[in-house]
């Protein structure tokens, strides 16, 4: 069930769902257009590994067999023999349509093709290929190997078949729980995520109380792993922002207007873990420093 | 009759082939790296060149399709048809409290074996994977189960169960089980006829120490205690495992390390043992070079590992008030002089005395490595799976065979 699986665009989630992939054992092409992000991020991905393996999830062999199944693609093109790829590059709609336009020339009418899309249309995605009903959402929350729930979510024209064949291979080949969701900006865990950072964001600008304090509320009474504000600063804040400005702009409600204090953050460069700053400060292997 | 014995991993599968007339291995072989388009098949037969092929394997099914291609082979092979393949018995590492014996195949049998997926997430699934490949290529050929813990059914219930509340055995069958049942009850019976006389009077301590190690107290044929827990992880320090700790131990550091519960299950699993105190190797051989070396983290590694095993034999001495032989087995017990002198150093109050010449002569044969004085005497003897495995299939299949004959002529047969 899907042996060779395709990942378009090796940023923060692509790198993620490559890793998640080789990790359960599918053979990966990671495509980039960049060939030099490509290589970085095939070193931030070996750097995950070896955090694995310091925390004691893999060992030394186990590291060298999942970097072992994923491979460097340089075209869209390579992704030919491709069961089922998954699109993971950036939240834009013009990008991923002229993606998925590639795809659906180049891979036979029997892959599925996948968008890890949280936020944009998928059947509008879907519309520019000759076969939309084997074009289905794929929606993994970051960082991928250690979150076990996708939702997968059906466009207008998504087959019931390629709908199963999805959920089969989350379940039992990804070994993670599923959800099906109906395509609506945001679906479940974007809408009720941002949401919940968008208000922890309005609470520190109104000073009702600090950073740390917001965090420490949510994670210890309402067991969250990480606070709301830590959340972002992992997601990268340009995403949390990115995401909440098309749910404003699709849903037309005030709820979804991202604070000032976000926008602010994300035109002074300080997107979170990934720049080292956000609303706490992190090391280059994404461990908070204070 | 020709028996086929398979022992089916998750991405692996090896089998041994043998004629029951004299129990000789016809050919052996493995499948390695199924599910993946650069599988790899060897197979060797008896007086013929050993073959490596690599082709794409996806299943079991094909897994085992292959392998009988290569057992009527016209140049590799030994059979001239898969006919003749008259059984095929399968190791099974978890029966739970369902089986305490080998069983045939039966659709009541495999829903059993599907119930114990949850105590056995790694074996027992890839184990239904053979047994159902073997279903689709050989429809009409009877299979049977051999199980892995089933021996130690017969441990009293002040040995298998924890003091923890009822509840869990109730709802869960948390409870001791043991592993390495089908080893430790072949090599008994060597053991027994080693000494020269009947199990059925002996008091029995078996090591099976290999990659994976275990003690088990023998009384009278009868497994009464055992190392391994509900899973192999407990019991003595083994390569990567770390055998016995204090289980508060795992609560303290998932919350200091803020580990997951895949993180610690890998940690104690395929992170410890050997490999962690020397932190080179988890091969008791190159522990041993790194001794002579002068390293002294595998020194300790060495100490703790030999030492556990001694506080074991000592438990069981007890356990049954007294002990006829100590018996050493697998790989690393049945090559490692070494390892058994250092464990029997500390034996002598028992009245063990162990004999440098014996204890160093290696040898494939089973022997006693104890002087002619020595009260309590220390035995290596070689197991052999594999072959207990087929002699229960050959057994089970012989009493179905008769059972058959003898309750209804025109009933329907089992495959000849």
């Amino acid at each position: 069930m899907f042996r060779t699986v395709g990942v378009v665009g090796a940023g923060t989630m692509g790198r993620s769902i490559a890793e998640m992939l080789a990790v359960k054992g599918r053979d990966v092409l990671l495509v980039e257009k960049n060939g030099k992000a490509l290589d970085t991020s095939l070193e931030l991905l070996e750097a995950s590994l070896d955090r694995q393996m310091e925390r004691w999830a893999i060992t030394l062999a186990e590291k060298k067999l999942i970097l072992n199944r994923i491979h460097k693609a340089a075209s869209l093109q390579a992704l030919a023999d491709c069961d089922l790829v998954i699109e993971a590059a950036s939240e834009s709609l013009d990008i991923k349509k002229k993606i998925f336009e590639s795809l659906d020339r180049y891979l036979p009418q029997s892959a599925v093709l996948a968008s890890n899309t949280s936020t944009l249309s998928l059947t509008e995605l879907a519309g520019v290929t000759r076969h939309p009903e084997r074009v289905i959402g794929m929606h993994f929350v970051y960082p991928a190997y250690r979150i076990d729930v996708v939702e997968i979510i059906r466009g207008l024209k998504t087959s019931d078949q390629t709908f199963e064949q999805t959920k089969q291979f989350i379940e039992q080949v990804l070994d993670k729980k599923s959800i099906m969701v109906y395509e609506s900006p945001g679906y479940v865990t974007t809408r009720l995520i941002c949401l919940m950072i968008n208000e922890a964001l309005l609470l520190l600008s109104e000073g009702v109380a600090s950073a740390e304090d917001i965090d420490l509320a949510m994670r210890v009474g309402y067991q969250f792993e990480h606070g709301p504000l830590e959340m972002a600063d992992r997601f990268g804040l340009d995403a949390v922002l990115a995401a909440l400005e098309r749910m404003f702009r699709e849903y037309g409600e005030l709820k979804y207007r991202p604070s000032i204090l976000l926008k602010k953050k994300v035109r002074a460069g300080q997107l979170g873990v990934k720049t080292g700053s956000g609303f706490f400060r992190y090391n280059k292997d994404g461990e908070r420093l204070s | 009759m020709n028996i086929l014995v398979i022992n089916s991993g998750s991405s692996s599968l090896k089998y041994q082939l043998f004629d029951m007339n004299d129990e000789s291995v016809l050919a052996s072989g493995r499948v390695e790296r199924i599910g993946m388009d650069s599988s790899i098949l060897s197979h060797e037969a008896a007086g013929k060149p050993e073959v490596r092929e690599v082709s794409e394997i996806l299943d079991h099914t094909s897994a085992v399709k292959k392998m009988l291609d290569m057992l009527i082979h016209r140049e590799f092979g030994v059979l001239h048809s898969i006919a003749e393949i008259d059984a095929v018995g399968h190791r099974i590492v978890h029966g739970g409290e369902a089986f305490s014996e080998s069983v045939l195949v039966t659709p009541g049998v495999k829903e059993e074996i599907r119930k114990l997926f949850d105590l056995a997430p790694l074996h027992n699934p890839a184990h239904m994977n053979g047994i159902i490949a073997v279903e689709v290529n050989l429809p009409d050929v009877p299979q049977t189960a051999v199980f892995d813990t089933a021996f130690h059914q017969t441990m009293p219930p002040y040995a298998y169960m924890y003091a923890i509340p009822t509840v869990l055995y109730r709802k869960h069958k948390i409870r001791r089980y043991g592993f390495h049942g089908t080893s430790v009850d072949f090599v008994s019976h060597g053991a027994a006829e080693l000494l020269g006389r009947p199990l059925q009077e002996l008091k029995l301590i078996v090591c099976h120490i290999g990659n994976g190690a275990s003690c088990t107290a023998v009384m009278y044929g009868k497994s009464v205690d055992t190392s391994m827990g509900m899973t192999p992880l407990e019991g003595l320090m083994m390569g990567t495992r770390s055998g016995d700790l204090d289980p508060a131990v795992v609560p303290y550091t998932i919350n200091k390390e803020d580990l997951t519960l895949n993180e610690v299950n890998s940690m104690l699993n395929k992170h410890s043992g050997l490999l962690a105190i020397s932190g080179i190797s988890s091969d008791v051989r190159e522990i041993l070079q790194a001794i002579e070396e002068g390293n002294e983290q595998a020194r300790l590694a060495f100490d703790m590992y030999t030492y556990r095993i001694r506080k074991y034999i000592g438990a069981y001495a007890a356990a049954m008030n007294g002990v006829d032989a100590v018996v050493f087995t697998a790989g690393v017990g049945e090559n490692s002089a070494v390892l058994r002198q250092k464990v029997c150093e500390g034996l002598t109050y028992l009245g063990l005395l162990l004999d440098d010449k014996r204890n160093s002569i290696r040898s494939g044969e089973p022997r006693v490595i104890t002087s002619d004085e020595s009260k309590v005497a220390a035995l290596v003897v070689p197991t052999n799976e594999e072959l207990l495995i087929a002699r229960d299939t050959y057994r089970i299949v012989c009493r179905e065979k008769q059972k058959i004959s003898s309750v209804d002529e025109g009933g329907t047969a089992i495959g000849d």
